[in-house]
């Protein structure tokens, strides 16, 4: 049954990543590409994000300015340092694990509701030192007219964002195949059994402190390389990234996705963005969606506190407990078969 | 050295977001005790306060029915709180993870309100009129007498609370909730109407805040946002659970930043005062005033 179960599911993600290769076949439209390598970005950053929220257990808020510093640090280094490009989306992944770092001295000390504080207000301090530093930084105008992609003489300019695309899918699968090694790793058992027994985690040997340093630098890595991609795609870094709407946006992704699972958020995180684009097409909705987002948010934890993920797990719970039963049955009556037989 | 007069503007100025601290963050810090939640949304409950206030004003057009609009935010407010409790809050007792899903919840009613405010209110910058006019000499300096008033009406305020808390016998059963839950239910006290007092009256703290604050400031949805983050870091500081702790820490904090503006400037003093927090963190995680849990 459980072998059948990873098939399926297997069969799922080969299917899925089948039709996210071939959708920029199918979709020429500018915009609906845009759509897409927004959704790939965004996912990046919430499946990281999970790694620290929902596998290990810290109640990270800081998780968005880690994206926001990966924004910045591309942003910057391609303007001052002259960085090249491909460079940039690299030292925003850098950067990022170095604040992730940063947040870690305070979080590793503290517990529950303070991690939740301290991390939130490391967000607030990041945002208002990128405006107070405006010189540098640009302030509230932000940062333009970052260079482009360029490989072997291409532009990814032309063709209608192709290029773009597949970068924007091939960081997110390496990504999702570092999130599912590191998950497997006994570094990712360990953050598991701190999250669910800590005391008896302890007592086993596991460093808790180092431990959830390093999870907080391996998630940042990967959230800054999409910061550090994000703008260099749009070609613009601008401190809306730190503010509520795109926290807020990410932490749906996570919770409607599931915490404690990779492809939850990732699922999520397509169909939020789209779901939010349409919203925001019809007219009148446009400044309402993020309240109908917020009301979602509120109804899916209402009703399934453990994301729309459960659904599908507690179904093959389900199945495998059927399983299990007809399994009993079956050895009963084999049982009774064999009495009946020496009787 | 600092001059005498520049020391009292430091102080006067502490003095003011002092106060304003103390009735944000005690709120906060009252359910916190209480239920073992924090409020996200209590930013947005100061705008809304504010909000409130000055179309019930503004509507009639006087000074005098200030009064009256401050009467009608307060209300307001309870109803509000009262009802967030029961909406987000209240579904989520008992489970494992209900400080995480309640910090979301909270957060997805910040978003609700901010917006909703924006769309309801309009972009147009207002600003409440203060609640008493003209000008007052405090130690050797001139300052609005709305800030004199905030001085003031603070501590009376905090008093209130205390004495509410200390006295009465809802004040009581709150404590006695917060303490033990299963033990105040066993002695008959009904703990869900409690959660819901405790809810509506840091909402309505939260709404007199904004009310003081938006004549001060100009309203925005986003009034209440900055002073969450220094409600978040005072309540961090004075060490989680105590009433006298937060406002002891937000009167510190209050002061700190005020001498953190003029040294090292408006921009900086944010920062400044975030790596004082972890430094003394890292020294004491259980907060400046907070005792050793075990």
């Amino acid at each position: 049954m459980i072998r059948s179960l990873s098939g399926n599911r297997a069969f799922v993600l080969g299917a899925a990543l089948v039709i996210a290769v071939l959708m920029p076949f199918v979709v020429q439209d500018t915009y609906w590409r845009h759509l897409f390598i927004i959704a790939f970005i965004y996912a990046m950053v919430a499946s990281n994000w999970d790694l620290s929220l929902g596998y290990a257990g810290i109640f990270n808020f800081g998780h968005v300015a880690f994206f926001g510093v990966g924004v910045y640090a591309a942003a910057l280094s391609t303007k001052f340092l002259g960085a090249d490009p491909w460079i940039a989306i690299f030292l925003g992944g850098v950067a990022a694990s170095l604040a992730g770092a940063l947040v870690a001295l305070p979080v590793i000390r503290l517990k529950g509701i303070y991690v939740v504080l301290v991390t939130f207000a490391f967000g607030q301090l990041v945002l208002q030192l990128v405006l107070s530093q405006s010189e540098i930084t640009g302030g509230t105008q932000g940062i333009v007219r970052i260079p482009a992609l360029e490989a072997f003489g291409y532009n990814f300019l032309r063709d209608f964002k192709f290029g773009y695309y597949y970068v924007a899918l091939g960081l997110l699968v390496i990504s999702t195949i570092f999130l599912r090694f590191v998950v497997r790793s006994d570094f990712g058992m360990s953050l598991r059994a701190l999250r669910d027994n800590e005391e008896y985690a302890v007592a086993r040997g596991i460093p808790t402190g180092l431990q959830r340093l390093k999870v907080l630098v391996v998630s940042a890595f990967f959230t800054g390389v999409a910061g550090g991609f994000f703008a260099i795609y749009l070609r613009v870094a601008s401190p809306e990234i730190f503010g509520f709407p795109v926290q807020s946006l990410v932490l749906s992704m996570v919770l409607v996705g599931g915490t404690g699972t990779i492809y939850g958020p990732i699922a999520a995180a397509v169909i939020l963005t789209f779901a939010s684009e349409m919203l925001g097409s019809i007219e009148g909705l446009d400044e309402g969606r993020v309240m109908l987002i917020a009301v979602a948010m509120i109804i899916v934890l209402l009703f399934f506190p453990n994301g729309l993920a459960s659904i599908w797990r507690r179904r093959a719970q389900r199945a495998a407990l059927a399983d299990s039963a007809d399994k009993a049955v079956a050895e009963t009556r084999l049982i009774e078969n064999s009495a009946g037989a020496s009787r | 050295m600092m001059s005498l007069d520049a020391f009292s503007a430091l102080l006067v100025s502490g003095l003011v977001l002092g106060s304003i601290y103390a009735m944000m963050a005690s709120g906060l810090s009252l359910v916190w005790t209480t239920l073992g939640i924090f409020n996200f949304a209590h930013g947005v409950f100061m705008a809304l306060g504010a909000y409130v206030a000055w179309t019930v004003s503004d509507a009639a057009g006087l000074n005098l029915w200030l009064g009256f609009a401050i009467a009608m935010s307060v209300a307001f407010m309870a109803g509000l709180g009262i009802l967030i409790e029961r909406t987000v809050v209240r579904p989520f007792y008992g489970q494992r993870d209900m400080l995480l899903i309640t910090v979301m919840t909270t957060l997805a009613v910040m978003m609700f309100l901010e917006k909703g405010i924006q769309m309801l209110w309009g972009p147009r910058l207002k600003q409440l009129r203060p609640i008493v006019e003209g000008k007052v000499s405090l130690l050797g300096i001139t300052i609005s007498a709305q800030e004199a008033f905030i001085i003031v009406i603070a501590p009376l305020v905090l008093a209130a609370l205390w004495a509410f808390l200390r006295w009465t016998s809802t004040g009581r059963g709150i404590r006695a909730v917060g303490q033990n839950p299963d033990a105040a239910k066993l002695i008959g006290i009904n703990a869900s109407a409690m959660f819901a007092v405790t809810f509506a009256l840091s909402a309505v703290l939260a709404g007199f805040t904004g009310i003081l604050l938006g004549s001060l400031r100009l309203l925005t949805p986003g009034l209440g946002a900055e002073p969450l983050i220094k409600a978040f870091i005072i309540v961090i500081f004075g060490g989680m659970g105590s009433l006298a702790g937060t406002i002891g820490a937000a009167y510190i904090i209050g002061l700190v930043e005020a001498f953190l503006i003029t040294t090292v400037g408006f921009y900086w003093a944010p920062s400044a005062l975030f790596i004082i927090l972890i430094a003394v963190l890292l020294v004491r995680p259980e907060g400046l005033f907070g005792r050793r849990v075990a």
